[in-house]
């Protein structure tokens, strides 16, 4: 058995595990320590006595017994008196497949992390370490951290879960808009650092496959709230576009210019019925109009069919009455200068707060294209200085220079 | 008249949020004789776990958030405290979400230290 193998099974199975340890000894750093523990004893006994049939099962089972002994040894550490030794599983409990024996707790682990009592700053790092297996070293890549400052970011957070009294518990529906809200963003958060990699190679290809999964999962279990289906849908309407995301060159093909023939069909099809099952609940809220621009431009089929801009503005004249915030602004202004013309547009760019703006890298981008389509090329240029100065990854830094060069 | 007496010292000398460092021990000893000292005039009391622990419920034009982290504006000022016992932090932010206030302001929300059993 290769480690390869070992490796996929943690990942596939290592969030659902550590939620249900999780949620059975109420205790994060138990879960996952016993969790690690199953798995450095996998890697020593598997190549030897083969892969178990129910690889899952088995951690899960030896996880259990970890945190067992771990919590007899806290018990005896405080001089209470120990519990009786856990009944060893019978031949019958080894036979029942895991999606019985381990219950679903993602879910719960998801509103533990995400509860607004745990710091905003690392929720996401949080939830994609627990509920996503990731490593602290590709959380850390992905967030643009070292691997010290966001262990000790997800340390404090756990301490807090742990000695605050955050609850184990899927809240109550009178909590729910609240709790959800803090949920989703959070898991937009987590994404968006999956969707920055256009190139997707590597680890964080695999954790934009996490996200996929952990929304499907949020889809299901709250199948009434049109946000969690939205963001089911927008999730997947963009990794259905990852094969066209860059040029043969490793350059950034923007949104308008990519071969629709490219994109993962199935992966729409699956976006539109989220899709569609968030409009059917109620008036579209802003997450649902932005999985909507999504909508309309993966019903593209092929760059002979001119882009949907008119359609684009249209949504987002509607999120601007709901959401009226700057970069809404500024997304709509991209969409603006196709209907409208590259006047109006930066008529409208340069009426946004540069302030808040400065250190948004599509700020500088959408309003360099523009000056470029009006000629004023020397503006330009210093607009797309002013991107690149951003550190933009390297697709995205080929494509701004190379826009650069023909202004 | 009754008198509620606030501790304020710099936290970090406990040994992080859960004050679980010697100091607390050393000091403890020191409360205990004060309390015995004290007798009846000393109604209640608790020590409290560190301000990583804490917990606000801000009301801000009548919308009520929750944010990680102690009180920290310096217009308002503390009025009075609520002493409760609740099932989990969930449990305590509904009760504070229901402390009255006149206008803005902020309920902080922060584990008392629960003395470790005798055994």
């Amino acid at each position: 058995m290769s480690e390869a193998a070992l490796e996929n099974v943690m990942r596939q199975a290592g969030g659902r595990i550590v939620a249900a340890l999780a949620a059975r000894f109420r205790d994060l750093d138990i879960a996952e320590e016993a969790f690690a523990e199953a798995c450095a004893q996998a890697a020593e006994a598997w190549p030897a006595q083969g892969m178990p049939r129910d690889a899952s099962a088995w951690l899960y089972r030896v996880g259990e017994h970890r945190a067992l002994d771990a919590l007899r040894k806290q018990r005896t550490r405080e001089r209470l008196a120990p519990d009786p030794p856990d009944p060893e599983p019978s031949a019958e409990d080894a036979m029942v497949d895991d999606a019985r024996l381990i219950p679903d707790e993602r879910l719960r682990l998801i509103f533990v992390c995400c509860h607004p009592a745990v710091a905003v700053e690392a929720r996401a790092a949080l939830t994609l370490r627990l509920v996503c297996g990731l490593s602290v070293a590709e959380i850390a890549r992905a967030f643009l951290l070292s691997e010290p400052a966001l262990s000790q970011r997800l340390l404090r957070a756990k301490r807090k879960i742990a000695e605050a009294g955050v609850p184990f518990e899927v809240p109550g529906p009178e909590l729910w808009t609240e709790r959800l809200q803090a949920v989703i963003s959070t898991l937009e958060v987590a994404y968006a650092k999956a969707h920055e990699d256009a190139a997707g190679t590597g680890p964080r290809a695999g954790y934009a496959t996490e996200m996929l999964e952990l929304t499907r999962v949020l889809g299901e279990m709250l199948p009434a709230e049109p946000e969690a289906l939205a963001l089911a849908a927008m999730v997947r309407y963009a990794e259905a576009r990852r094969p066209a995301r860059l040029d043969a060159r490793g350059v950034m093909v923007p949104l308008s210019e990519q071969d629709p023939a490219l994109w993962r069909r199935p992966m729409i099809a699956e976006a539109d019925a989220y899709l569609e099952s968030a409009s059917a609940l109620r008036a579209p809220g802003p997450r649902v109009l932005q999985a909507a621009v999504h909508g309309v431009w993966c019903a593209r089929r092929g760059l002979d069919e001119p882009p949907p801009w008119p359609k684009v503005l249209a949504l987002y004249d509607a999120l601007l009455a709901q959401r009226d915030d700057p970069i809404v602004r500024l997304n709509r202004a991209v969409a603006l200068a196709e209907v409208k013309g590259a006047k109006a547009a930066l008529s409208e760019v340069d009426g946004l707060s540069s302030d808040t703006l400065k250190s948004f890298l599509p700020y500088h981008a959408v309003r360099a294209d523009l000056l470029r389509r009006l000629g004023r090329s020397a503006e330009a240029r210093a607009a797309y200085d002013d991107a690149i100065a951003l550190e933009p990854t390297s697709a995205e830094r080929l494509w701004l220079t190379s826009r650069r060069e023909s202004a | 008249m009754q008198f509620l007496l606030l501790i304020y010292e710099n936290e970090e000398v406990y040994g992080g949020p859960d004050k679980s460092g010697p100091a607390l021990k050393a000091i403890s000893g020191r409360h205990m004789s004060l309390v015995k000292e004290l007798g009846p005039v000393r109604l209640a009391g608790a020590g409290l776990k560190g301000t990583a622990l804490a917990t606000t419920v801000r009301t801000t034009n009548g919308k009520q958030a929750i944010h990680d982290g102690p009180f920290a504006e310096t217009k308002e000022q503390l009025g009075g405290y609520y002493l409760i016992e609740a099932p989990d932090l969930d449990a305590a932010i509904a009760v504070a979400k229901k402390v009255p206030l006149t206008k803005d302001g902020a309920i902080e929300i922060r584990p008392v230290i629960v003395p470790p059993a005798q055994p």
